[in-house]
């Protein structure tokens, strides 16, 4: 459908959120600098949507909702296993969901850029791994066992840190390859729900705040060099926690 | 159909429906306003997930969820708060009316500072967002709370994404004008 760009107050929630083409971001930018009550609605949409994100993170669902409505739909049994182990299997079927949105005949348009392509790298690496029988190469929860069985697959051995008492237990690792490079992954975990955290030596921080791609968030940093990205079904706000941990963790030693 | 559900549903179920809850969670309450409610509309909602679970494309799972729950959420209101429903019809009708003969709608007169926006704290911030007809409250709580692109929330809403981009910036500028306008101590 082509239509005539609407009304220019109502781009700027576009341009804010960042849905419009490249095209169409530069033709605002010019307008911001020329419309000055333009770029003023533009930085007071920004705040809002700051105060928002800043003032009303989403929220867990309640404990013990999920088990209610396992009850609820008969499939809830006593001899569950899902409190000491995630079922892979049960988690590798929501690979189905991961099918990245294609694009539409309107004239926005997701913009593509390297960054974007690392990140989609990344989390379908995520995705790939739970689709495995395995969501790791090496399962350990031990950091003397899953560091040394980098060395010699992978260039530069990751920092790996346990973050089981921060509520993060190590289960393993795995080599993905991101571009032609191959690259460690440490997998946690997190109640039922896997993190992946790729670390790319020389690499760019992709996403420096969560970053939903797909329904799944990826959240990354650098240290030393490194950029790590952990993606996850996670909250945003419980994968900044994770974030958090591991960069304490690992600044400890 | 028989009571008794396959594995393979249990299992789609569990990796469909249950990773993306603190989503269906809160688009629930924020349509209900009330946590216990929110509970009881996301548990019928996933009532009827799970009978569905056949029929689920495969694409994008939290869409999925979300268009189930809002449905839920929409039986809820039109029981409990049918008065909120009704309004919005009858508002959007207005401002479709008021549109279409060029009249300026509720544009905020008074254009706050940024930094006034930014304070808003919490509290006033929910207020602010209770406040607004279901149809924008929805539209950017699925965006500004919980992070949708314009795509997926025009499948959630089910209205084409022109209606997401109109309702969102409805939405933004009457919270502009509200958290502008009040002062930080007027709000108790």
């Amino acid at each position: 459908m082509t239509v005539s760009p609407p009304d220019p107050r109502l781009l700027v929630h576009a341009y804010v959120d960042g849905e419009l083409d490249p095209a169409h971001v530069l033709e605002m930018e010019r307008q911001f600098a020329s419309d000055p009550a333009l770029a003023a609605e533009r930085d007071r949409v920004e705040a809002l949507r700051r105060a928002i994100r800043e003032q009303l993170p989403l929220e867990a669902a309640p404990a013990g909702l999920a088990r209610r409505i396992e009850t609820a739909v008969g499939l809830r049994r006593d001899d569950v296993r899902t409190s000491s182990h995630p079922s892979w299997r049960a988690l590798a079927a929501s690979v189905v969901l991961a099918v990245f949105l294609a694009s539409g005949a309107t004239w926005f348009a997701l913009r593509p850029h390297s960054a974007d392509a690392t990140a989609d790298m990344i989390v379908a690496s995520h995705v790939r791994a739970l689709m495995a029988p395995q969501p790791f190469d090496v399962a350990s929860s031990d950091r003397h066992t899953v560091k040394p069985w980098f060395n010699g697959r992978i260039a530069d051995a990751p920092r790996v840190v346990d973050l089981a008492d921060q509520g993060f237990p190590l289960v393993g690792g795995r080599v993905d390859v991101i571009g032609r490079v191959p690259v460690a992954t440490l997998v946690y975990r997190l109640r039922q729900h896997l993190i992946s955290l790729t670390a790319v030596p020389g690499g760019k921080t992709i996403a420096a705040t969560p970053k939903d791609i797909g329904g799944y968030n990826l959240l990354s940093w650098s240290e030393d060099g490194t950029a790590y990205s952990a993606v996850s079904d996670l909250a945003a706000t419980d994968l900044e926690t994770f974030a958090k941990a591991f960069r304490a963790a690992s600044a400890e030693r | 159909m028989g009571s008794v559900s396959s594995e393979d549903d249990q299992a789609r179920f569990r990796s469909v429906v249950l990773p993306h809850l603190a989503h269906a969670y809160a688009l629930a309450r924020w349509l209900t306003g009330d946590r216990a409610d929110a509970e009881d509309v996301v548990q019928e909602a996933c009532l009827r997930a799970f009978r569905g679970i056949g029929g689920f494309s495969g694409v994008n799972a939290r869409a999925w969820l979300l268009t189930i729950v809002r449905h839920a959420g929409y039986t809820w209101l039109g029981k409990n708060r049918s008065g909120s429903l009704v309004m919005v019809d009858d508002l959007e009708l207005v401002e479709r009316q008021q549109a279409s003969a060029g009249v300026v709608s509720e544009q905020a007169p008074e254009t706050p500072e940024a930094a006034l926006i930014a304070k808003a704290d919490a509290a006033r911030l929910e207020a602010a967002i209770a406040e607004l007809p279901v149809p924008f409250r929805e539209t950017l709580v699925l965006r500004d709370v919980q992070g949708l692109d314009y795509r997926e929330i025009a499948e959630v809403t089910g209205v084409p994404i022109g209606t997401v981009m109109s309702r969102l910036a409805r939405a933004r500028s009457r919270l502009i004008a509200r958290l502008g306008t009040q002062a930080p101590g007027d709000a108790s």
